[in-house]
């Protein structure tokens, strides 16, 4: 049996890429299972989602905590999160990015294959949907499931939801992303800190949680202490403000869904800890003062 | 807040910095709720109760133990916000507090699941603020219809199929409902229009007695547009006669806003994927609601 | 509000809402039904005549009735309801919220039966299905036990080792519509036995707090822990506080249990309720006769007396034991008599299950009389059946 988890943000169609891969296992004959998160979280906020497969039929139920494979779908998570935790140290990483496995540096050293599905996506579907391209990747780079069984899964699952003609667009993607999958090694280096965890027992926990305001090892919690989620990681667009141009009419700090802008001196200031990158700010701007630009993260 | 207190009306000016909902939370990029909900909390102030029943706000407000909310916050079920703010007023009324007690409830929970505990919190007059953020779906269990989805759009349950294509009924007139509860306020907002949302705010904070509150929320997600047209989407469903912004005074509306140029409710569809597939009659079907509703509200032909 | 002791002649629906006012109660929100509609009725009296200034919700449900009543309750305030048969029913979904939040709401339930079919007589289908709602749950015998149970119910359901809400049952119209004389006691009594209630939570923008919050299952199982611990100290804290009761008011009520001429019993029937007046009757009867009956009168169904029906079968005097039910579980016998096996388990003893008086038909002392012969004849080995229904055309006992 072997275990791959994929890494997205909500909308990306992680949780297709998990399930038609295994409808490709099945399709070769195999057994296999896939699942979400079992969560509730939103549109653009990292999420994950899982895949199982085996020879026999697969009975464990519990989620995957130290996968074969990791499949990351945007490149920008590896920033903001260690994609490689829990992966067994001969396990591999599958990551949507321009860069070359070697040129990308993680928590540690690791097989890893990388693929510019984006831009297979968008020569191909039309689209920054990479969900399907990157299936491809997973057929070269592990060497477990064939081209042609991803493709067939892709054209079934994509096809009976978005037609015909895009769901064999999506199998082309898929192709071509096979043919061009580099697997090498992925660089150490990378320092993540684990964010602790408020973890009471049940005689430290209040009464049925009812809670105020508790200052914990594992930082705030309780009331107002929502700031502790740092949501800037979920920007893929960030808003710039020209300073020059703005003249502190306060509109975009009154739409900002996140309160991530404040006015300082009369000029709009961004807190990109929080800013989640919807571009309100920009398009309701009466002085074309904000502008979005594609986030680059180092 | 100084010229504030001396009287000067809210404005965007002197709208508070204080925050009372904090950054952090976890919904949809250039979702229209945290809009509503910040800048309606800025005025309400830190004397404020609030309750929410099921839906996004509760879970993007908050999973334990990190909450968004900075004033006292309370969650009981779905269908009962007017009756768990009732209870909580009257607590707080017999304890001599001089508290806001504000529920905030989605679509769902208020014209379908929650009109039963909504309708008889209005009739005993409560003094509580109810506040419907109408994304006109139930989006937090993935888009399915309510009663308050308009006529046409795409959800999971009026799904745009070989012979159906959306939804088949129009939208339930609910500020109507509840304006026929002769309360003190009913206001509908959008957050297109600050000015009008901030003076509205201002205005039912200083009522007593049951005032309910109903604002058009725009969902990327739901509605299927791009996140950042949020506020743009607002104006078009103002300006196209979708939503009405007015006030109404036990029964009687007091302030109506007219668009200065009604646009065709077609360049408010556009853009959002819920309506994409609709024909030209269907269209017109939805036209024929939209001057239907002008008439009946403005008194003349639009 | 200043409230003499007095003797009156009430029915069990006017002492549930006299409890109540002499509970000095913040807020009632209640929804009619009957039978349960006289305490709604005497409690509004209570209001409009100014005899106390709670707030009193008149909701649009039963649903909206525990609604507000949470609300109330996480805000800080003693709050009150009632309901019965189809209104518990509708109001099931709100029950472990308020248990889950920790909130000592009290409500007397007028037992009636739960349709189909539709009738307004005395059955337990309407409490029962509530055993894991996480409330405390008891049984009344008399209007003296209703009003009783009112103070003793706040005084246990408000300690800071249980922090419970506490529900309990009496016959619809046996005792809701039926007058007896009832003591009551001064106000000022009442407020020495019950102080006013210290919660834990509230909602005070000074001290701002979240109440109910959406919880992942990283926290939710240690949450439940704690509802069953405190479930499990609420047995203590019946006891005590039964005890309290009694010296301050000089009616004891023996705490989880009330045992009746069982010292030298050969055979025991347990019941709750109504019934349990009748039985006593019934077994001077027999001790008359020569017949050593004997009683236990189940005063809490959660918590279970598990140890102390335990502890009557280590008295090795008793041979055989009838458990009494006003409803059935289908297809496995009552509530009750499970529970009775349950709390058994291990013990080489006969356990029958006797269901009677279900959708209210009265059961009367020839009823209870037919119990003690079975229990007789299984004591003697001349039978031998796990579960009779008495008084049942067609059905042999």
């Amino acid at each position: 049996m072997y275990e791959i988890r994929f890494h997205g943000r909500g909308g990306q169609g992680g949780r297709m890429a998990a399930e038609a891969l295994a409808l490709a296992a099945f399709l070769e004959g195999k057994y296999a299972v896939s699942f979400p998160f079992f969560g509730a979280e939103r549109r653009g906020a990292p999420v994950r989602a899982f895949t199982r497969i085996d020879d026999k039929k697969i009975r464990i139920k519990t989620q995957i905590y130290e996968p074969d494979y990791v499949v990351v779908l945007d490149e920008t998570l590896i920033e903001t999160e260690d994609v490689l935790e829990g992966l067994k140290p001969d396990g591999m990483v599958i990551i949507n990015t321009q860069k070359k496995p070697e040129e990308v540096k993680l928590s540690r050293s690791v097989r890893c294959a990388t693929i510019d599905a984006t831009t297979i996506a968008l020569e191909t579907i039309g689209r920054a949907i990479t969900n399907t391209a990157i299936l491809g990747a997973i057929s070269r780079a592990t060497g477990k499931i064939g081209i042609d069984a991803i493709e067939k899964a892709i054209i079934e699952k994509f096809g009976a939801r978005l037609g015909k003609e895009a769901g064999e667009k999506n199998a082309i993607a898929a192709r071509k992303a096979y043919e061009k999958t580099i697997v090498g090694i992925a660089k150490a280096g990378k320092k993540f800190e684990g964010k602790k965890q408020w973890l009471p027992t049940v005689d430290e926990l209040p009464l049925g949680g009812s809670i105020g305001t508790l200052q914990t090892e594992a930082g705030l919690v309780g009331i107002g202490s929502f700031s502790e989620n740092k949501t800037g990681g979920w920007r893929v667009f960030m808003p710039v403000v020209d300073e020059q141009r703005c003249t502190g009419c306060k509109i975009c700090w009154f739409y900002c869904p996140e309160g991530a802008i404040k006015m300082v001196d009369n000029k709009a200031k961004i807190n990109y800890d929080y800013c989640k990158g919807c571009g309100i700010c920009e398009n309701e701007c009466p002085f074309k003062a904000i502008e979005m630009k594609r986030e680059v993260r180092i | 807040m100084d010229k504030y207190e001396r009287g000067e009306r809210m404005n965007l000016k002197n709208l508070p910095d204080d925050e009372y909902f904090t950054p952090g939370h976890t919904a949809c990029p250039g979702c229209a709720a945290p809009i509503i909900v910040r800048n309606m909390m800025k005025i309400l102030g830190k004397d404020t109760v609030i309750y929410t029943p099921a839906n996004c706000l509760l879970v993007f407000g908050g999973t334990y133990p990190y909450i968004a909310w900075k004033v006292p916050y309370f969650h009981e079920a779905f269908e009962n916000t007017g009756s768990s703010i009732s209870g909580a007023a009257r607590a707080l009324k017999k304890q001599g507090k001089k508290v806001t007690v504000v529920g905030i409830a989605g679509d769902g929970g208020t014209y379908d699941i929650g009109i039963q505990a909504l309708s008889g919190a209005a009739e005993r007059n409560e003094d509580v603020i109810y506040v419907c953020y109408d994304n006109e779906a139930y989006m937090n269990t993935g888009i399915q219809r309510s009663g308050s989805t308009p006529y046409g759009a795409e959800t999971t349950t009026t799904p745009a199929g070989k012979k159906i294509l959306g939804k088949l009924r129009h939208k339930k007139d609910m500020a109507e409902i509840m304006r026929a509860h002769d309360i003190p306020y009913v206001a509908t907002a959008s957050i297109s229009h600050i000015a009008d949302f901030l003076k509205k705010v201002e205005k039912m904070k200083n009522i007593e007695g049951f005032r309910y509150f109903h604002v058009l929320s725009p969902c990327p997600t739901g509605w299927r547009y791009d996140p950042s047209k949020t506020v743009e989407i607002a104006r078009k469903a103002v300006d196209s006669g979708m939503w009405t912004l007015y006030e109404a005074e036990y029964g009687e509306i007091t302030n109506i806003y007219k668009p200065k140029k009604k646009i065709p409710v077609e360049e408010y569809i556009r853009g959002q994927g819920r309506f994409r597939h609709m024909t030209p009659e269907m269209i017109e079907e939805l036209q024929r609601w939209v001057d239907r509703k002008w008439e009946r509200l403005y008194g003349e032909k639009p | 509000m200043n409230l003499k002791a007095r003797k009156m002649v009430a029915t069990g629906d006017h002492a549930a809402a006299y409890g109540a006012l002499l509970a000095n109660v913040d807020v009632v929100a209640a929804y009619p039904i009957t039978p349960q509609t006289l305490i709604v009725e005497d409690f509004a009296t209570f209001v409009d005549d100014g005899i106390t200034d709670a707030e009193f919700i008149m909701v649009e449900s039963e649903h909206s009735a525990m609604s507000a009543c949470i609300g109330a309750a996480a805000a800080g305030s003693r709050t009150f309801t009632a309901t019965s048969s189809q209104g518990l029913a509708l109001m099931h979904e709100m029950l472990p919220i308020a248990s889950g939040l920790h909130l000592p709401i009290v409500m007397p339930v007028v037992n009636r039966t739960v349709a189909a079919p539709i009738g307004i007589w005395c059955e337990y289908n309407d409490i029962m299905p509530q055993r894991d709602s996480g409330w405390i749950i008891g049984f009344i015998e008399d209007n003296q036990e209703v009003l009783d149970m009112v103070l003793m119910g706040y005084k246990i359901a408000e300690h800071h080792d249980v922090l419970l809400p506490f529900m309990f049952g009496l016959d619809a119209f046996i005792l809701s519509h039926t007058v007896e004389p009832v003591e009551a006691p001064s106000s000022d009594e009442v407020m020495k036995f019950l102080p006013s209630y210290k919660p834990i939570a509230s909602l005070d923008p000074d001290k701002p707090m979240a109440i109910g919050t959406f919880t992942p299952p990283e926290y939710i199982q240690e949450e439940r822990y704690q509802t069953d611990k405190c479930m499990r100290n609420a047995k203590r804290i019946i006891k005590n506080v039964t005890k309290e009761f009694a010296d301050v008011f000089g009616r004891n009520y023996h705490g989880l249990i009330e045992e009746y001429k069982t010292d030298d019993a050969d055979v025991i029937l347990i019941t709750l309720g109504t019934v349990t007046g009748t039985a006593r009757d019934v077994v001077d009867e027999l001790r008359g006769r020569g017949i050593k009956a004997g009683l236990v009168k189940l005063r809490f169904f959660r918590p279970f007396p598990v140890e102390e029906v335990r502890m009557l079968i280590e008295r090795e005097n008793i041979k055989a034991i009838g458990v009494y039910d006003r409803s059935v579980s289908y297809g496995v016998g009552g509530p009750l008599y499970i529970e009775v096996k349950n709390s058994l388990y291990g013990y080489d003893l006969p356990i029958i299950n006797f269901l009677a008086g279900i959708g209210g038909r009265d059961v009367v002392k020839g009823d209870v009389e037919k119990m003690y012969k079975i229990l007789q004849d299984v004591k003697d080995g001349k039978t031998r059946k796990d579960i009779v229904w008495i008084n049942t055309r067609g059905v042999k006992e």
